[in-house]
């Protein structure tokens, strides 16, 4: 027999405890892995939904103050441009009283299908939307969500607009994920002019395509140098930063859970330092015992806490594979089942394994420590006299 | 093989000092049976554990098999007791998790050994004590006797020139402590082993060859046991 076989029947020999003891660290590091793929994954999301060669144009001041209509002409003449876009939202509400509803904004149909060239939308619906005036293109989500089909008539009332509207569905907006729903901007406007109302000379924000990704920088600094002294002036940023500035609430979330496993982990700490000391005052005598045979203080010290760093790193592995083969599992369903494209991002990389084996060592190390110090130092005669 | 001169051993409870052993001093030759005596608190342990380098005296001088242990530090006196001293206890005190055979190699995880010396020793000690078919018996599955003998192979299975023994048939019927006395004495005899026990059973006095009685930490009178060679 050798010191490892003779660690591990001290750590079998309370099966019960020890399995207990290696579940709650293989839950904490599996927990650990699985949020430290979230900033990773987010960006995986982002990138995933963002193009790199599409400007986002708002209002400096926020993304809920207006430009000018204007300005989507000056833009559409720079050089690079090649196509560019307005999104105003309608806030049209959808059954209301049950909560129903879903982002819709007022777009450009002959200026849609250059700029989101990348979404794929069926040709043929998008000259249909650009031919009927009320014609509606809607997410793939959001259709699926409502059970509705192209041709289907939809009613909404405007709650940022004091229209209501009726839409024919003409198309969809290929993403599984889409919320959107998309309406003319010019219906809006006719609208807007028969109840009475002033004419739609505003814009929320402009989706800007650039033919080349190394002409984004320049033409962001462009646009927002040439309306530095309006009465509105605009900031510009790439498609990816600004999904990222609308996730930063869920970033901050992140945080917090971030912050929150980092006290799991500590608690995992004091439950596995308690299960030491447990297994450290069952075995006083045991341990003066082998004193007595010659073991040194420092031996004892080290028997006594590679266990726990062996029962911590088992643990830690079992979560960190755990982690590993859920995620992996989730990227591989996300090849052929569409709704769970982005969990797909959500990878717990080789670096993240490492990490969290390494936060098992940490566990073990810590709890093991003081148990395994004060076993270490007490007298071997004072001990023997205590326990027999 | 064993000098004790003039050693006093005094604890220090609380603000009290408990004076332990005062003033003894013993010499035990090699290959003797020596069994120490007396009623309880007589000092009888603590002269025991002086001698096993469990513990140091408050003054005097312990010189066990060369070596003088009064300088010796906690590391040096673990060392000591791996290479020269056996442990035998009253309550037998083997590792319950290991079979007999993983108790007995327990002192030669500090040793070099090889693996599979370590097994043939261990069957060796074993087969010495009579219970070279029990070597995967757990510690549960054995009788008093039986685990007190596993104790004694461990005892000897790293070759010790002195044996402790505290109260070996404490804990054990009649017949065992009687074979248990005899295994014990068979180990001075035949192997030349020094074997010091602390014991309150009259019977020890017909195996060991040298008898000293202690009481309130003093030395009262050495005798010859009946068990002399």
């Amino acid at each position: 027999m050798k010191f490892l076989p003779f660690i591990w029947r001290q750590l079998v020999r309370n099966r019960l405890r020890t399995a207990l003891t290696a579940g709650a660290i293989a839950l904490a590091v599996a927990l650990v892995c699985l949020l430290l793929t979230m900033p990773a994954g987010m960006n995986a999301m982002l990138k995933n939904l963002a193009s790199n060669t599409r400007i986002v144009v708002h209002n400096k001041a926020g993304i809920t103050y207006q430009l000018p209509y204007s300005y989507i002409q000056k833009i559409r003449a720079m050089p690079g441009v090649v196509g560019a876009a307005s999104w105003t939202w309608y806030g049209g509400a959808f059954e209301i009283e049950k909560g129903v509803t879903f982002p819709n904004f007022a777009v450009e149909p002959d200026a849609a299908g250059v700029v989101w060239q990348d979404y794929k939308i069926d040709p043929q619906q998008l000259e249909s939307f650009r031919r009927h005036r009320n014609g509606a293109l809607v997410g793939r989500g959001t259709l699926r969500t409502q059970h509705w089909k192209i041709g289907d008539q939809v009613a909404l009332r405007g709650t940022a607009w004091p229209v209501d509207l009726s839409f024919e569905i003409v198309g969809e907006i290929p993403n599984d994920r889409s919320p959107v729903f998309w309406l003319q901007r010019e219906y809006l406007d006719q609208a807007l002019r028969a109840a009475g109302r002033p004419a739609l000379d505003s814009l929320g924000i402009i989706w800007v395509r650039v033919d080349d990704a190394s002409r984004v920088e320049p033409l962001m600094r462009e646009i927002d140098d040439t309306f530095r002294n309006s009465e509105a002036q605009t900031a510009s940023e790439t498609e990816q930063s600004y999904f990222k500035n609308f996730f930063s609430m869920l970033q901050g979330f992140v945080t917090v859970i971030l912050i929150v496993t980092g006290l799991v982990a500590l608690c995992i700490v004091f439950i596995a330092a308690n299960t030491a000391s447990m297994a450290v005052r069952e075995r006083l005598g045991e341990i003066a015992v082998l004193k007595a045979l010659g073991f040194s203080r420092r031996l004892i010290f080290a028997t006594l806490l590679a266990e726990a760093v062996l029962l911590s790193t088992l643990g830690g592995a079992l979560g960190a594979l755990t982690a590993f083969g859920l995620t992996q599992a989730l990227h591989g369903a996300s090849g052929w089942n569409p709704a769970l494209g982005p969990l797909g991002g959500f990878v717990v990389s080789e670096a993240i394994l490492v990490q969290g084996l390494f936060l098992a060592l940490f566990v073990g190390m810590i709890s093991g420590v003081v148990p395994a110090f004060g076993a270490a130092r007490r007298s071997v005669a004072a001990t023997l006299r205590e326990v027999f | 093989m064993i000098e004790i001169r003039d050693v006093s051993r005094i604890y220090r409870r609380g603000a009290d000092e408990v004076h332990a052993l005062e003033h003894v001093s013993l010499h035990v030759d090699r290959g003797r049976f020596v069994a120490l005596m007396g009623p309880s608190g007589s000092g009888k342990s603590t002269l025991l554990n002086l001698v096993a380098g469990l513990d140091r005296p408050s003054s005097g001088t312990v010189e066990v098999a060369g070596q003088r242990l009064n300088d010796l530090s906690e590391d040096e006196l673990a060392r000591f007791r791996a290479r020269h001293v056996g442990f035998v206890f009253q309550f037998f005190n083997l590792i319950p998790v290991l079979d007999a055979r993983s108790n007995v190699e327990l002192p030669l995880l500090l040793t070099k050994l090889g693996k599979a010396e370590c097994r043939a020793r261990a069957d060796m000690a074993l087969q010495v004590v009579g219970l070279g078919e029990r070597a995967h018996h757990k510690p549960a599955e054995l009788s008093g006797g039986e685990q007190q003998r596993v104790a004694i192979a461990r005892a000897i299975v790293s070759d010790p020139e002195i044996v402790v023994a505290d109260e070996p048939t404490g804990d054990l019927d009649a017949k065992n402590a009687v074979e248990i006395l005899g295994l014990l004495r068979d180990l001075c005899r035949e192997f030349q082993k020094t074997v010091v026990m602390v014991t309150h059973d009259p019977r020890g006095e017909t195996f060991v060859d040298e008898i000293h009685h202690l009481d309130k930490g003093v030395l009262q009178d050495s005798a010859p046991g009946k068990g002399a060679a």
